[in-house]
């Protein structure tokens, strides 16, 4: 049980190891704060779909199982927009048209398509929470990072001093492709490294 | 798992679209009543980002009233003296519509100031129109003439702003949009 | 006036607000499939087709069933299905009418489904509140700048196979920070409408 929690957190990342969902990922981290609340969102339709996925996953015909997973997913979306909308009105509108675009997230239809639909409420509600926890860490990594050279803050805390000179490049395009480049690089390493130490053990 | 019963069922087209229609009405259902939860809360965080920005522009505004003319407001101080008129402005920028409040005195002979509210101009170079370098440049900008631009020099004239480098297109289209937003409002409000 | 804006919003898809580059729509195709340079100019060509229909047929319901009927909640269910059905619809008429095509496209056809492109477009065409020509132009637009950036990117890796790319960087580490250096050369672009 424990593994299907544990799995979305690491070895399975969904950002650093199956680069998928990349649209919000790059798109909504100039800011740490930014990257969270979306993280936070994705994880609430995530588990939410997956669940309602898991439960009905015997009545569902094959082959309307993705249009149907897809409206169940678009559903969880909106109640998520409206939610934000009502409630953080600021960082709604800093997310934009990122918060809808989580329907076509991959790794919601992916968890539901490879998992929800074929396994236990339980199991599909924990390996759904830590895809969605693996993922709102990695935005907050590379929403942090992105903040602290782009703006001098992390989550609007002043971190750098004064004389510190912004790196525009880091809050434009190229900076977030860039810096996440270099991340799943240096997850790489780390991982091999556990996985040599693993393998000298076992 | 399956047995044989679910799985002639599985094969017809009739619980195909049974199973697509409960999906759809069940979540018809739930969204409208997200939506019923959540709308009357939005309407009321639009108003307040609005009355924010008002009193960001005439900070000793005490009422806000309505006009005749849609979209602008009368701010009113505590002793009931009138502070100027703030109105929303929105047109085109370079990508998208940009969304503005901005405040002119009641002769409507300089700006008090502008707020954007919503824009979708490319982040760290457009976007910049809602930072406070290029903002604070129409506090106090003079009305005689309609507002021009300049380009990587400082603003000779009292009714010039210097244009964001590398976004010319953005800064254009908010000097274009407030000029045309004013001559309405100039009109409206004399005749 | 009218044809400026034409203009300027095709330009603005396709080069200096590229889909791929500055919105990161589209991503996902973009680093697992292109690494053949005819493959991305096949998907490339299918999406830009389903693209520009997409927008059209999302606009006519947008504005004449939703707006009218007070159901813009469902925008987004609304969306996807169309989305969905269109790609389905797409993938039965090319079979039918030209097998050629169909075995050409065909197989790309499911990967545009779940291309957040696709969505993106419809969603960015509403916010902006473009026209009904004006959406068909961004659609087209927005198709084109998906080709562009999928076919370069797939050109750069093919060159790739014989470079010495440090390992953990290998697969989608180099293909970000590729990615990233093409970002910055297309802002240069923006030239081409700052400066007038």
């Amino acid at each position: 049980m424990i593994k299907d929690l544990i799995r979305g957190l690491w070895r399975e990342n969904p950002i650093f190891v199956q680069v998928l969902g990349m649209c919000p990922t790059l798109a909504v981290t100039t800011k740490a704060l930014f990257g969270f609340s979306m993280g936070i969102a994705t994880l609430f339709v995530v588990v939410s779909s997956s669940v309602v996925i898991s439960i009905i996953r015997k009545l569902v015909p094959e082959q309307v199982r993705i249009p149907m997973f897809t409206v169940i997913i678009a559903t969880f979306v909106t109640a998520a927009d409206y939610f934000l909308k009502a409630n953080f009105f600021s960082i709604s509108k800093a997310l934009g048209p990122y918060v809808p675009l989580i329907v076509v997230n991959c790794i919601i239809l992916g968890r539901a398509e490879a998992f929800a639909s074929k396994n236990s409420v339980g199991r599909s509600f924990l390996d759904a929470l830590g895809m969605g926890l693996g993922f709102t860490c990695a935005l907050i990594v590379l929403g942090s990072i992105r903040e602290l050279f782009g703006f001098g803050t992390i989550f609007g805390f002043q971190i750098l001093g004064d004389g510190f000179e912004k790196w525009i490049i880091m809050i434009l395009p190229a900076g977030a492709f860039i810096t996440l480049g270099i991340l799943v690089g240096v997850f790489n390493i780390i991982d091999k490294k556990m996985r040599a130490r693993e393998r000298v053990q076992g | 798992m399956k047995n044989k019963l679910t799985d002639i069922f599985a094969n017809s087209v009739v619980r195909m679209i049974v199973a697509l229609a409960i999906v759809g009405t069940v979540s018809g259902a739930a969204l409208v009543l997200v939506y019923n939860y959540s709308m009357p809360k939005i309407k009321v965080n639009m108003k307040a980002d609005t009355e924010r920005a008002i009193k960001d522009i005439f900070p000793q505004t005490d009422k806000i009233q309505n006009t005749k003319e849609e979209g602008v407001f009368k701010a009113v101080d505590s002793s009931g003296k009138l502070l100027g008129y703030a109105f929303l402005a929105e047109g085109n920028g370079y990508q998208g519509t940009i969304k503005m409040i901005a405040g002119v005195d009641g002769s409507i002979t300089t700006m008090n100031g502008m707020e954007v509210l919503e824009s979708q101009e490319t982040p760290g170079l457009g976007a910049e129109i809602a930072d406070d370098k290029f903002r604070k440049q129409f506090n106090g900008l003079s009305l005689s003439h309609e507002i021009e631009y300049v380009k990587n020099e400082k603003p000779q004239q009292p009714y010039e702003i210097e244009a964001i480098t590398g976004a010319t297109i953005s800064s254009r289209s908010v000097v274009h949009i407030l000029n045309k937003r004013i001559g309405e409002i100039r009109k409206a409000l004399k005749g | 006036m009218e044809f400026e804006k034409l203009i300027l919003i095709l330009i603005g898809a396709s080069i200096t607000n590229n889909f791929v580059l500055t919105y990161f729509l589209g991503i996902c195709p973009f680093i697992g499939v292109s690494s053949k340079i005819d493959s991305a100019i096949g998907l490339g060509i299918a999406t830009t087709f389903v693209m520009t229909l997409a927008a059209t047929v999302t606009w006519l319901i947008y504005y004449y069933i939703l707006v009218p009927f007070n159901l813009v909640f469902l925008q987004y269910v609304t969306f996807i299905i169309v989305i969905a059905s269109l790609v389905q619809f797409v993938e039965m008429f090319i079979r039918k009418t030209s097998p050629p095509l169909y075995k050409a496209l065909g197989i790309f056809l499911p990967l545009i489904t779940t291309n957040c492109a696709i969505l993106g477009l419809t969603l960015f065409m509403v916010l902006r509140d473009y026209n009904f020509l004006e959406s068909i132009i961004f659609g087209l637009g927005a198709g084109v700048g998906f080709t562009l950036a999928l076919v370069i990117m797939a050109g750069i890796r093919e060159e790739l196979k014989f470079a010495d790319v440090p390992e953990p960087l290998k697969g989608a580490g180099i293909t970000l920070i590729i990615a990233g250096l093409l970002a910055l050369a297309f802002m240069g672009f923006g030239g081409i409408i700052s400066s007038g």
